[in-house]
């Protein structure tokens, strides 16, 4: 693995110009564009908005709804698809599995780049967020800048939680965009994994679903939402997922008959 | 010293009467070794079982020396490969995608450049791969397994879907290759009459098995006792009375006279009794036969 350094640059290079560099933009900044504009259209309500104390947990509230129900596990799905499969795509395993490299460093280190990718993808939502805010005072200078303070521990927190919450999807993805070499079956078994941790969210082992936890994560809070309470710590249990398709994935990799 | 030694090397796929077969393949070091066989004859099975690529079920490999089992990593990064298709990841640029190499081999950026100016592709560099010929694409493949100046190529027919100027030019890189770096080079085709003007030494496979191995006159050398004397006179009734004198096994045909083969002394003492004889011969000559005859015969 001491040459680990080496091939988590040479993955990283890979996704210059690449799709799912592309998706991790565009998705992060979708939502806080849409909330953007939705303010500027209806700026009459603005002052009283800026004005008020909880207006920075609204704000956030509001852009993670859509973000945690829909656009994270899609961004988790396609983004690991896209990069895990970049050598299906380009018909690079062969060369990849040519370079002196073992195959632990090969397996982590495209890991390694699309955890970072996803730590980006958040990261640059945060900064969305924050500029769904400032972007509509800046322009319209018709208001105060907002007087609550920003609570950004409390927001970081809740970030590195939704990025727990994500790793089962990930590693999910991972293992299957590695193996299977039509982009069809990791996408599909995606969004079908998604579509069963939606319709499972009452079910009262609705928790046990590995693609529930971004959905349980934002609705756990809300008191009107239909949601089954988890028995079992649910950052927890995506960490445990996470880890077992981490490992699954691995030995599927290593255990290749044919590597290119 | 070999650069690539294997023994009793076995693979075969599941479900597939096919495979290899006890393979003894022997490339000194500094050759540049031709693989021939016809197509599903396991060439590319080999090469992919030489790179680890496939998993072997028996037999033992030795790449540079070295045994490839424990010692893939070292192996590897002096061994440079372009199996069939080039990997090339066709959205980034063909200067990224030999960067992306630079990272893993640690070799000085400047190396990048040369190896796009060797391979003929300088102009082409901040192009994107994807707008790329197949005959760049082809280009670029060779860049990258040369990309870090390895002591052992190997290449799975290099020349696939090339045109006739594109196969010259691949030619002549992989000799500047050979001859500039002392590469040694393994290369597999089925492309025979190219291979012809660029082997030193060769192995036929076929069904699985490895029939011949060895330099190319050797080859060409085995095949000297079986080659003939074709003679064409203006009178071959006449010749063929006097030469039988000497050569019982000589027969005449419908276009001239043919005899076994002649040390160079024999056939001219030869001419010389049939012009003392008023014979008049316009052709005498050893009829050659060309890497694609002897391959044939090999393979069938």
């Amino acid at each position: 693995m001491s040459d680990f350094p080496a091939a988590f640059r040479c993955e990283w290079r890979k996704t210059k110009r690449s799709l799912g560099l592309w998706l991790v933009v565009v998705g992060a900044f979708f939502t806080p564009a849409i909330v953007t504009i939705a303010r500027l259209i209806n700026h009459a309500q603005l002052p009283a908005l800026y004005a008020m104390d909880s207006f920075w947990s609204a704000l956030w509230k509001s852009s993670w709804e859509s973000m945690a129900v829909f656009f994270l596990p899609m961004a988790a799905i396609l983004m690991t698809g896209l990069i895990g499969q970049l050598e299906f795509k380009n018909n690079g395993w062969k060369q990849v599995h040519t370079l002196p490299l073992g195959r632990s460093t090969l397996f982590f280190a495209k890991l390694a780049v699309i955890l970072v990718l996803m730590a980006l993808f958040l990261l640059l939502f945060d900064v969305g967020i924050y500029l769904s805010a400032i972007v509509p005072w800046l322009i319209l200078h018709a208001f105060a800048y907002p007087q609550a303070p920003l609570p950004l521990d409390a927001f970081s927190q809740q970030t590195m939680l939704y990025f727990v919450d994500c790793l089962p999807i990930v590693a999910a993805q991972y293992l299957l965009s590695l193996h299977f070499r039509n982009f069809l079956v990791p996408i599909g078994t995606g969004f079908m994994a998604w579509v069963a941790a939606l319709a499972a969210l009452s079910w009262k082992f609705g928790y046990l679903v590995p693609y529930a936890y971004t959905l349980f994560d934002y609705l756990q809070g809300s008191a009107n939402a239909r949601v089954a309470a988890p028995l079992i710590d649910v950052h927890l249990l995506a960490a445990a997922y996470a880890l077992a398709f981490v490992v699954g994935g691995y030995v599927l990799f290593i255990a290749r008959r044919q590597k290119g | 010293m070999l650069s690539i030694e294997t023994h009793g090397l076995s693979h075969s796929y599941p479900n597939s009467a096919s495979g290899l077969k006890d393979i003894d393949l022997a490339v000194p070091q500094g050759s540049i070794y031709g693989f021939l066989g016809p197509n599903g004859a396991g060439k590319s099975t080999l090469l992919r079982v030489l790179l680890g690529l496939i998993r072997r079920q028996r037999g033992s490999v030795s790449l540079l020396g070295k045994p490839f089992d424990t010692q893939r990593i070292a192996i590897l990064r002096e061994v440079g490969s372009l199996i069939e298709t080039p990997s090339l990841y066709e959205h980034l640029t063909a200067r990224e995608n030999l960067a992306l190499l630079r990272e893993i081999y640690r070799v000085p950026q400047t190396w990048i450049s040369d190896t796009l100016h060797l391979v003929g592709l300088a102009d082409s560099a901040d192009k994107r791969v994807g707008q790329f010929s197949l005959g760049m694409k082809q280009r670029l493949g060779i860049a990258i397994a040369v990309l870090h100046r390895p002591a052992l190529l190997i290449l799975d027919e290099p020349t696939n879907g090339l045109d006739p100027n594109g196969t010259i030019e691949m030619r002549e890189l992989l000799k500047k290759l050979h001859r500039e770096r002392e590469t040694t080079i393994l290369v597999s085709s089925h492309v025979l009459a190219e291979m012809e003007r660029l082997i030193t030494h060769v192995g036929i496979l076929a069904g699985g098995r490895l029939r011949f191995q060895g330099t190319l006159d050797a080859l060409r050398g085995a095949e000297d006792a079986r080659c003939c004397v074709t003679l064409r006179t203006d009178d071959d009734e006449h010749a063929i009375a006097t030469i039988i004198e000497e050569q019982p096994n000589a027969r005449r045909h419908a276009h001239g006279i043919t005899l076994p083969a002649l040390a160079h002394e024999q056939m001219a003492r030869l001419n010389r009794r049939l012009v003392e004889r008023g014979i008049g011969v316009y052709e005498l000559g050893r009829r050659e036969r060309d890497l694609e005859a002897l391959f044939m015969e090999y393979i069938q």
